[in-house]
């Protein structure tokens, strides 16, 4: 316990931070690729098509679309846990964290929508339906964006994580209230809606796992590298961002 | 404490009375477009009155915003009210006052604008205007509670004005749904009052974050 | 936390305190005493985060590091009494342009009272200060009206008007005539008389008040 608190502060040291991400990112890279590379082997070509529902080869946007989606949501709570903890302990790495997640969330909830609208024109006849979990998707990026807006918005950056922290966190108390409305006023308009629960066949499970991981991972790569990226912009006043820039290894420990 | 913070901020809103009226109007010069945009039929114009009127309200809500929190931050009021009292009763103080000087006239001017959406067409009473009336009752003050968390959120940002509504805007559309549907229920003699207590559940819920968020922000903004 | 209990410092008490703006570390580990009965004079350079300082001192600012005690407690704590003990002048005058000048001053009156003051004591103190200062009979005027002059000096009313124990001044002496300037200094020297602490910033040395202890910020 004491050491995973230890830990904990070692964290919010930027320097202790930038090193272990530096070594940790090169294995994340190669275990995406190679989940990746065998993921897209198993969802382009080693898959059956749908029959029974008559997509056809449609299907095979689920692979992207589901990890994509999935990761919209755990993205933004990842954001508000970061934000709290930053506004909590006054942690200022926390709040890099935060501002690192915000455009990769934003992207893959972009991919959750473009996909699910690629996958809606041949499955119902339209680029976009009403439907509850596209909508809730929609206002999620618009939350996204939002924390992007306004971090953008302080010339003072101390100030802009502190603000878009709260937001972040009174965004994730919304989320539930929001996707439970929409639902709600979705099944009023009797939309569309493709919950369709049936077992999931498993040929289909391989490839979905697969791109899962794949997918997953490949979101920490990116959040970390943007961190990195957010860790040298933020400190580069300090010596060791300089040495670290002028090409010198970096001595352990924290500072 | 709250009550010396709520009579100034009454006091200066009311010596700026034009600030006040100004969203009141628009609220209805933009649902009379309506009309002239669709059709002037009284049986479309009922069917659109809910979401028209419950959108008109919430851009109204927004723009009033701006007008309680802008002021103060600029000529450094906040700054002594946060030193003196806390954040939270300062938010509240300016939450009530947003309410009761454009929440309330909007509840207030709501049947006038039922009348011009034709609210009541093919009924004899009037119901559906205090069905109105009691949705705007209980939606508007989360509206100023959510308001109140953005406003305070973008005070110290440089570009401001649409900033605020890009934010909360999100965080509007559960009470746009809920507030809207209550008229709409009305209007097609089906039961409302579920829709009634989730909205009265909103508030609730905002009761109890929103002041507090909106102190954290404003003290953030200041700082 | 067991730090508070060692420290015995009466009046304001800044430990280890770390200042920063826009990530500009203004202040490394600095500790800082302003004691009761003491006139202090903070000077420096502009931009070298004279306001900073007086802003984190006042709990507007918070530190990057470091504690400031009012009274060997916490200033966030309820306990100090902080926040009804400080009066902190900025540069913006914090009044409202709609509202009178006597009800902006009776407003932050009552705010710091907790209404425990009754309006016509309130009012007759409003136009003796007033009177003070040179500006007697202008009670309801609106704040807008007044020029530059006359509005800093409803600013300095407060000092008078609010009862406290610690005063924050920032460049309180700037644009004042003459007789202002010796009004406040004289004021000042009666507040400290009461056990007052007072901090103040000016660009010039101040002829009329004599000051106990001089703070220098200055740029690395």
């Amino acid at each position: 316990m004491a050491n995973a608190w230890r830990w904990f502060h070692q964290l919010g040291s930027p320097k202790y931070l930038f090193q272990k991400t530096g070594q940790w990112l090169p294995w994340i890279w190669g275990a995406t690729l190679i989940l990746l590379a065998v993921g897209l082997y198993y969802s382009l070509w080693a898959s059956p098509i749908e029959v029974r529902q008559g997509q056809g080869h449609t299907v095979r946007i689920m692979y992207v679309h589901v990890p994509a989606a999935a990761l919209s949501m755990i993205g933004y709570i990842a954001m508000a846990i970061a934000a709290t903890v930053g506004l909590v302990w006054k942690m200022k790495m926390a709040f890099a964290v935060v501002r690192s997640i915000a455009p990769v969330g934003a992207a893959m909830t972009f991919l959750a929508l473009f996909t699910g609208s690629v996958w809606g024109k041949p499955t119902w006849g339209t680029w976009w339906e009403w439907d509850a979990r596209m909508t809730s998707e929609l206002l999620l990026l618009f939350l996204y964006l939002g924390y992007i807006a306004l971090h953008a918005s302080f010339s003072d950056r101390s100030k802009a994580d502190k603000a878009g922290a709260i937001l972040a966190i009174v965004g994730v108390i919304n989320i539930p209230i929001i996707y439970f409305s929409v639902k709600w006023w979705n099944t009023l308009h009797q939309g569309y809606s493709i919950t369709e629960k049936g077992a999931l066949n498993p040929a289909f499970q391989t490839p979905l796992f697969l791109m899962l991981a794949g997918i997953y991972l490949l979101f920490a790569a990116l959040v970390l590298m943007r961190l990195r990226a957010e860790i040298v912009l933020r400190n580069q006043k300090s010596r060791w961002v300089i040495e670290w820039a002028s090409g010198k290894t970096l001595e352990r420990g924290e500072s | 404490m709250i009550l010396t913070l709520l009579k100034r901020e009454l006091k200066v809103a009311r010596r700026n009375w034009i600030g006040l009226a100004i969203p009141l109007l628009f609220f209805i010069i933009v649902v009379s477009l309506f009309p002239f945009a669709v059709s002037p039929e009284a049986p479309v114009l009922q069917q659109l009155a809910p979401g028209v009127i419950w959108v008109a309200a919430l851009l109204a809500m927004l723009l009033s915003l701006e007008q309680f929190y802008r002021s103060d931050y600029q000529d450094g009021s906040l700054e002594q009210l946060l030193l003196m009292s806390s954040p939270t009763s300062v938010a509240i103080s300016k939450i009530l006052a947003h309410w009761l000087l454009t929440g309330l006239p909007l509840v207030v001017l709501s049947p006038l604008l039922g009348v011009l959406m034709q609210i009541n067409h093919g009924v004899e009473h009037s119901a559906h205007t205090w069905v109105l009336m009691l949705s705007l009752v209980l939606g508007t003050p989360t509206l100023c509670l959510l308001g109140a968390v953005g406003m305070s959120l973008t005070l110290a940002a440089s570009r401001n004005g649409l900033l605020v509504s890009i934010l909360i805007i999100p965080l509007y559309v559960p009470v746009l749904i809920f507030g809207a549907s209550t008229v709409t229920a009305s209007l097609e003699n089906m039961r409302y009052n579920g829709e009634l207590a989730i909205l009265g559940a909103f508030l609730l819920i905002a009761i109890v974050f929103a002041p507090f968020a909106s102190g954290r922000a404003l003290k953030i903004s200041v700082g | 936390m067991s730090q508070s209990q060692d420290i015995q410092f009466d009046g304001l008490y800044a430990h280890e305190l770390t200042v920063s703006r826009s990530e500009q570390i203004l202040l490394e580990d600095a500790d800082l005493h302003l004691a009761p009965s003491t006139i202090t004079y903070l000077y420096g350079e502009n931009g070298a985060g004279k306001t900073s300082l007086m802003r984190c001192l006042a709990g507007l600012l918070q530190p990057e590091h470091g504690t400031v005690y009012w009274n060997n407690k916490p200033i966030n704590h309820p306990e100090s009494g902080f926040c009804s003990d400080l009066i902190f002048l900025a540069h913006s005058l914090s009044m409202k342009n709609e509202l009178t000048i006597a009800e902006n001053l009776a407003f932050y009156a009552q705010l710091r009272l907790k209404d425990r003051v009754t309006t016509t004591v309130l009012k007759t103190q409003i136009s003796q200060v007033l009177i003070d200062l040179g500006i007697g009979g202008l009670e309801r005027r609106m704040f807008a009206e007044l020029s530059a002059g006359q509005q800093h000096k409803v600013a300095l009313a407060r000092l008078v008007l609010e009862p406290a124990k610690i005063w924050i001044l920032d460049e309180p002496f700037v644009n004042l005539d003459h007789k202002t300037r010796g009004w406040l200094a004289a004021k000042t020297l009666e507040f400290k008389k009461q056990g007052g602490t007072v901090l103040f910033t000016s660009h010039h040395h101040i002829d009329e008040l004599p000051v106990d202890q001089k703070v220098g910020v200055e740029h690395e």
